[in-house]
């Protein structure tokens, strides 16, 4: 056996341990961190749907940020049910 | 108590605010102190956050979005232009977009909310805010004198603080919990350390400004808040209630002076019974303000022969207000 492929037999059981004791709580967590984000987008930019925020001046200032996932969240926001919604 | 007195025994009282209703002497007022404790040796900045502000016509100066103009020795004066300082903010966030996604213009609902968000009345508020945050941070004066807004306004102002205070620490919280469960995958997935959250980076120091500014407003040891009135009626009932709903919101209230008292010598001159009157629903109301705030009515101011404007008349209603 190359070492190569012992390196990889090695990073197959480890992949493997990771997929059966860790991937579903990571997953969890990445989809919380995704539902917060959501959220935090909510609270400062909420001006894109109508929901007036309170200081404008500070919340323009985090817009830079979070340009790329406005399309998603105004996404989210608007959809009213989520086919997800019944598989989770 | 004189309303010197409140200033020599409270020399660490920097942050100075003059509120009252519209057209009672605030701006007035502002200058006066201002110049008073210029003369005193101390370097003072006396500011609008209004606006309509007045400083302009009162140190027959044109100031207006000029930063900090000079008056005399020890004096500045400055009026904040919100709408300048808005849209050079518009264009630092567009220049942000542009520098951080190497893009060739600002896409169009993003442009479109810039816009949108900027028109809106709290925006010009919340620019009037940060603006005056950034001139009493810098720390450059021994004094600040805020030349306030009419009643409501000047509350809603104040209150602002601590709205936004509430506001910027839930968002930091959340902000930081989003972080733990970013930390927390990273740890699941054997990464290395997760990037800096530049959000939470710009969070911080929101929070900073907004804090250090709230810390100022409802702070007794570093602030003087003083209401303007005159001897009428219905002011003296607006200035009581709006006295109730200031406490509310921890402003630092120092005391009441009066404004535009005729001066008794009248009585003794041939004078129309029109101007006695007058007089005479003055001293009842004086009373009234007497009874009802005694000890925190500071100093008394007449009504002056003409109007208040230029150095001279200033420093004649300073020596009357600081006797």
């Amino acid at each position: 056996m190359s070492e190569e492929e012992k390196k990889s037999l090695w990073q197959n059981i480890r992949e493997t341990v990771y997929g059966m004791a860790a991937h579903d709580m990571s997953r969890a967590a990445l989809r919380t961190r995704a539902s917060m984000e959501h959220l935090f987008i909510l609270i400062t930019m909420g001006d894109l749907l109508g929901i007036p925020i309170l200081p404008p001046y500070y919340s323009l200032r985090l817009l830079p940020y979070v340009v790329p996932q406005i399309a998603t969240w105004k996404r989210r926001m608007l959809r009213e049910k989520d086919a997800a919604d019944a598989m989770f | 108590m004189a309303l010197k007195d409140i200033f020599l025994q409270h020399p660490d009282r920097r942050y100075i605010m003059f509120g009252g209703g519209g057209g009672v002497g605030k701006t007035t007022f502002s200058a006066a102190a201002a110049y008073w404790l210029a003369s005193q040796g101390k370097k003072v900045l006396v500011f609008s956050v209004d606006p309509q502000a007045s400083l302009t016509d009162i140190f027959k100066q044109d100031i207006f979005g000029k930063g900090p103009v000079k008056i005399m020795h020890n004096l500045w004066a400055q009026e904040i232009d919100a709408d300048k300082h808005i849209k050079a903010y518009q264009q630092e966030i567009r220049q942000k977009i542009l520098d951080m996604y190497g893009m060739p213009a600002v896409p169009e609902e993003i442009e479109n909310y810039i816009q949108a968000a900027s028109a809106e009345p709290a925006m010009e508020e919340s620019a009037m805010f940060d603006a005056v945050v950034d001139v009493v941070m810098k720390g450059d004066y021994d004094y600040y004198i805020y030349d306030l807004v009419p009643l409501g306004h000047a509350l809603y102002y104040l209150s602002m603080a601590k709205v936004y205070d509430e506001w910027i620490n839930k968002v930091t919280k959340l902000r930081e919990e989003m972080r733990e469960y970013e930390e927390m995958v990273s740890r699941l997935q054997h990464k290395k350390e997760s990037e800096q959250d530049q959000i939470l980076k710009e969070l911080l120091y929101i929070k900073g400004r907004i804090n250090t500014s709230a810390g100022i407003l409802t702070d007794k040891a570093k602030t003087a808040f003083f209401f303007v009135l005159i001897p009428e009626a219905g002011v003296i009932n607006d200035t009581q209630k709006a006295a109730k709903l200031f406490a509310q919101f921890d402003v630092p209230l120092s005391g009441y002076v009066v404004n535009r008292v005729i001066p008794h010598d009248l009585l003794g001159q041939n004078i129309p019974e029109y101007l006695r009157h007058r007089i005479a629903m003055q001293d009842q109301h004086l009373g009234k303000l007497q009874a009802s705030f005694g000890d925190q009515v500071l100093a008394r101011a007449p009504e002056m022969e003409r109007d208040v404007t230029g150095l001279p008349m200033i420093e004649k209603l300073a020596g009357i207000m600081f006797a």
